[in-house]
Parts: structure tokens; sequence; C-alpha cells
């Protein structure tokens, strides 16, 4: 929020709007994404597991045993080589959750499929040698992971018909050796299909569940986000009014005289004040400098010669600590005549900041109640004390107003001082 | 190194003043802030420093002003300050990399123009004397340097420095630090003296550093080797 009435009426080019639900979608997808991921890991290993085991355990011994009664021994046992290292880096790239590309790894699959019904012969047809009825339908299973569910149903259809059509040109159309190529069939390419669309329905189940979840958590964080906001508003509100209200109540109500001196020093300062409160909301590298900076600017046009020399950059200070610092002396500044030096020194664990204005021997309005003798007290309690024509109160960073700082906050000590030619302000902040 | 160029200054004989600037008006304005003082004289004035110097080759103090025709002479004022010319260079650059860069290069005193009117007589006058100078801009710059290879200044010196360069008033400072004011001053001379054994070697800083010396300012011994103060603050109120 920035209201600078400097940039009332410019025209801005804004970047294109993104709406909340696109930011929430676009969140909650990646939330869903990464949850499916781990959900579905077991699965995967069980598919590949299944089919490297089957493949060397039952298709490996079936086929060296038999090889005599092959057509083509060595194109069967070079389609196996072939799927076995295939299956291998297959499975290891599915393992690693590293993208596979499925469609032609399909294609050789369902190729090595045709090549090898045609090399096995009529008398190894239903035999165990022919490994690809039953060890084929894993492998569609490892190499369209995450393919929707459609692949598996058209791969093992493919890989029916490449069955049927090989036992038909076989010749093998005797009604046992139809019921043996189906039963073979329906054996082998179930279970797959089973494991395949069970493991997409419980991917797509997880990704709704945390794709839920993460948009449920994603409103409540925005939603605890703009209640804060909310808060912080009121609170600047009631900060505003007091700075402001009273005087102009004063003045709507006629009990205050504009020509007054004094009023006009007490609207210097709740316009100051006012001036804060905006730079604070001000999202800019270095607030603090940034609020001092705003102080001076007003100063400034209210007629003030004002210094301010800067050293070194503050660390980030929360708003509390940063108005402990500034407040004193934008009361003192409101105050000020004629010129005004403001300096601040900082380091990574300390900030001082200090204001020195003429002393024109007038007690200042906002160090507190004024004692008859123009002595200030300080708002926060600080013991005042006087010598010498010197006035000087410190006080510690224990705020009788506020909550007691936070641990590491640190604290601010504050430090006035006037001697008849110059009030000196201080604040020290360390951590 | 040119033998004239550290003659003492002695009271019976003004001071001489060059005034290197490109810009007449502010000539002007710097020759009358010092026709108030009798013991200074402007001798010659003009945009380039060896011109001036030709002119006045018996100039005790040269003002130069840091940035000539657009650009940073900080080389120049390390060559002038190795041939042993007092330099006080006064600048609208107030940020501490370039006074500190200045004081390295051997600048006697570092003036910030805003605080010519009030800094620029005395500054020359110490200057002219070999002794250190520290106007309040310069005061907030050895405060604020975080160069790792800054001289380590005790405690005391420390917030001499600060509070004069946060008020700008050496009895405010002595009234908050309850010492006396020469105390305040040494202690800030102290840190500037340091400051003399960083950066280019250079004739001017070894006048400062001699005067220092023969002012009790600081001890023969302490020159050479770096040693935080901070244990035995030794100028006593």
């Amino acid at each position: 929020m920035s209201a600078d009435p400097g940039l009332a009426g410019q025209t801005q080019s804004l970047p294109a709007p993104r709406t909340p639900e696109l930011v929430l979608a676009t969140r909650a997808g990646r939330a869903a994404a990464a949850v499916v991921r781990i959900s579905d890991r077991g699965a995967r290993i069980v598919v590949v597991t299944i089919a490297l085991v089957w493949h060397l355990a039952i298709g490996l011994p079936a086929v060296l045993a038999n090889r005599a009664e092959l057509t083509l021994p060595q194109v069967v046992i070079g389609g196996w080589l072939l799927v076995a290292v295939l299956g291998v880096i297959a499975g290891g790239r599915l393992l690693r959750d590293a993208p596979l590309p499925a469609p032609p790894l399909a294609a050789l699959l369902l190729t090595v499929d045709v090549v090898v019904f045609a090399a096995v012969g009529r008398s190894q047809l239903f035999g165990p040698a022919n490994w690809v009825w039953g060890g084929l339908a894993w492998f569609f299973v490892v190499v369209i992971w995450r393919q929707p569910v459609r692949w598996i149903f058209a791969l093992l259809a493919a890989h029916a018909c490449t069955g049927i059509t090989a036992v038909v040109c076989y010749g093998a159309i005797a009604a046992a050796d139809l019921a043996r190529a189906t039963m073979a069939l329906y054996g082998t390419s179930s279970l797959p299909a089973a494991v395949f669309a069970g493991a997409a329905t419980l991917a797509a189940l997880s990704r709704d569940r945390a794709a839920t979840a993460a948009t449920t958590n994603t409103m409540v964080a925005e939603r605890e986000a703009a209640e804060r906001a909310r808060r912080d508003r009121h609170e600047r509100l009631a900060l505003v009014s007091a700075a402001a209200g009273e005087v102009l109540t004063e003045l709507a109500q006629g009990r205050a005289e504009p020509t007054d001196p004094q009023v006009q020093r007490r609207c210097a300062h709740a316009a100051a004040r006012l001036r804060r409160l905006i730079a604070e909301s001000d999202d800019v590298p270095h607030p603090l400098l940034h609020e001092l900076r705003a102080a001076a600017d007003l100063a400034e046009r209210n007629g003030l010669r004002i210094d301010l020399v800067t050293i070194g950059n503050p660390p980030p200070l929360p708003v509390r600590i940063r108005r402990k610092l500034t407040d004193p002396l934008i009361a003192v500044l409101a105050d000020a005549r004629d010129w005004a030096r403001l300096t601040v020194v900082s380091s990574s664990d300390e900030v001082e900041v200090g204001l020195v204005t003429p002393d024109d021997g007038r007690a200042p309005t906002d160090g507190g109640p004024a004692a008859p003798d123009g002595v200030p007290v300080a708002a926060d309690g600080g013991p005042a004390t006087v010598s010498g024509g010197l006035v000087t109160f410190a006080a510690a960073g224990h705020d009788a107003n506020g909550p007691p700082s936070a641990h590491g906050e640190g604290q601010v000590e504050h430090l006035y001082e006037r001697d008849g030619k110059i009030t000196w302000t201080q604040t020290r902040w360390h951590r | 190194m040119d033998a004239d160029a550290l003659a003492p200054v002695t009271p019976e004989r003004p001071v001489g003043v060059a005034i290197v600037d490109d810009h007449p008006v502010v000539i002007d304005g710097v020759r009358a802030w010092l026709a108030t003082e009798p013991r200074l004289t402007v001798l010659a004035t003009g945009d380039d420093p060896d011109e001036v110097l030709r002119a006045a080759p018996t100039a005790d103090v040269i003002l130069l002003d840091l940035r000539l025709r657009g650009r940073l002479v900080l080389d120049k004022l390390a060559e002038l300050s190795a041939a042993g010319r007092r330099v006080v260079v006064y600048s609208e650059h107030s940020d501490p990399p370039t006074m500190l860069a200045a004081l390295d290069a051997g600048a006697v005193a570092f003036l910030a123009k805003h605080e010519g009117r009030e800094h620029c007589v005395a500054t020359v006058l110490d200057a002219a004397a070999d002794r250190p100078y520290v106007a309040p801009a310069l005061a907030g710059a050895m405060v604020g340097d975080s160069r790792p290879d800054r001289p380590v200044l005790s405690d005391k010196e420390r917030q001499a420095l600060l509070l004069w360069f946060q008020s700008m008033s050496k009895a405010s400072v002595a009234r908050r630090m309850r010492i006396s004011e020469h105390t305040v001053k040494q202690y800030v001379d102290r840190a500037r003296i340091k400051y003399s054994r960083v950066g280019r070697p250079a004739a001017t800083k070894a006048a400062l550093l001699a005067r220092a010396i023969e002012d009790g300012l600081i001890r023969p011994e302490e020159i050479g080797i770096y040693r935080s103060h901070a244990a035995t603050d030794w100028p006593t109120p």
C-alpha cells in the first residue's frame, strides 16, 4: 500500500492480473504432484520387480530348455535379451522418477511381440518357450506408467490381436487351441491391467486429496494474512486517530485557535506522525531511513533547514523498535525552529539516531507533560535530572504501553538533553 | 620531495593558501571565509593544481576541490601529498568511502562543502601547523568505517567521534562524556592520527605523526603497530 499523493493521477502499466483461483490452483497442483510422486513409489517398485523377476526366473529357463524346438531360436533369445535390457533401463528410470518416452518403447515391445510369435514355431506356440504370452504384459505396465489407463488396454488388445493372429496363422484353430489361447491371454493380461488401473486410481485419489489439502492450507494462510493486515490497519488507524484526531476535533469545535503557535505545533507534530505512519507501510529497502527521510521532508516543507546525514545501513528492525527509535525525534522535530541536524549511524547490531536543534527555552510539546519550570519528563517515565542549566533524561527500552520486547529484539535507549544552546535527542538500539 | 613544502609555519609569517576549484563562485566564497582571519593569505587560485602551484610555490596549504572538470582527482591528491604538500580536500561528495579514500591518499583534512563556512579557517590553520582537524562529517565517516583494514579505535575515541558527528558541539560532547573539551579534542585527534597509518604513504602523513608525537598526542612506540587503547585510555580530563 502506498499512500503517496504524488502517485495520484499517474497512469501505471500493471502486469496482467493473476486471479487468486489461478494462484491457488498452481500451488495446489505443485503440492499434489509431489504427493503423487511419493505415494506411488511402492507400486512402481512392485511392477518393475515382477516384470524383471518373471522375465529372468521363468522366461529365460523355459526358452533355454526348449530352444531345440524353436524355429528361429536366435531370434526368440534375441527378443528376450532386447526386452531384458529395455526393462532394466526403463525400470531404473521409472524408480528414479525420470521421464520415459512411452510411445516408442511401447511400439518396440509390440514389434518384439510380433517377431517372437513368428519365430517361435508351431510346436512351442503354447509352450513355455514362447515367453511373450506371460512376460510381456508386465513390461507394458513399466514403460507406460502414469499414462492414462486406456493405454494399457490398448496395448493388451494389440498383444491379444498378435496372439490370436499367430494362432490362426499357425492353423491352431481347434477348439482346444482357441480355449488355451484365450486362457493364456486372460490369465496373463488381467493382473497387469488390474495393477495398472489400481495404481492410477490411487494416484488420482491422492492427487485430489493433496490438492484439496494444499488449497485449504493456502486459503487458511491467506485468510490469516488478510486478518493480520486488517488488524494492522486498525492499529494504524487507532494511532492516526490519536495523532491527529484530538487536535482536529478541537479545531472543528472552535476550542482551538489556528493562530495559536501551540496549536500550530501540535498540528505539525500530528502531521509528522501521520507522515511517518504512511512511510511505515511503504515497502522500501531501509524502512528506518525512509521513515526518517519522510519526517525530515515534512520538517523542510515547514521551513526548517534540516541536515540528514546517514552512515551505514540499518539492519531490518521490527516496526515496534523503529517507532521507539523515531518517535522521540519526530516529536522534537515537529517543534523545532530554524535548523536541525538529524544523524543516523548504523552497523549490523547497533543503530544510533541523533537530533540536534537550537534550544529556544520552550518546553517540548510532546516530551511528556511539561513540569512548571519547563523541564520535560520522559514519556516513558525516565528520570529527568537538572544540573547547571543542563536538563537530561534517559530512558531504557521498557515500554509502559506495549508488551515486553521479544527476546533478541534488543532494546532502545532514549536520551534527551538541553543546555540553553542546543537540544540533543538521541535514541540508540542495540542487539 | 619538495623541502620547502613542509617548512614550519611561524607566528610572524602568515599562512599562504592556494585554492584549486573549477567554479569561480566557490573560489570567491572560500576567499571570503579566509579573509576573516588575518593569519591567512590567499596566494593563488585556479582550476589546474599544477598552474596554481607554479604561481604560488610557497603555499603552505592547498585547498583542493576533489572533483575538477567532472573527474575525481584522488590520484593528483596522492601525488601532491607524496611530494609533501599539505592538501585540505573539500568536496560536495561527503559520502564516507570518498572521505576515507581522500585520507588514505594523504589529505591532511577533509571538509564537506556544507561545513565550509564554520570549519574552513580552523582547518587551514591546523593543517598549516601539521595538526589534525576533524570536521563532523569526517568524524561520521571514521565511526562508520567498516573496512577490514581500518584502524582500531578505542571505545572512548569512537564515542567522542560519534557524539561530535551528531552534535557538532565539543562542549556538549564533553558534558556527555564527563570529560574536558580538551580531552574530547584529544580523543578525536588520536582517532585521526591512527588514520595517518593506512593507505598510501605520504610525507604529509609523516609530518602529522611527527607533530602528534611532539604534542604528546601519541607516543613514539605507538607508531608502527596497531593496538586498541580501550584498556588504557590515557588522555586525562
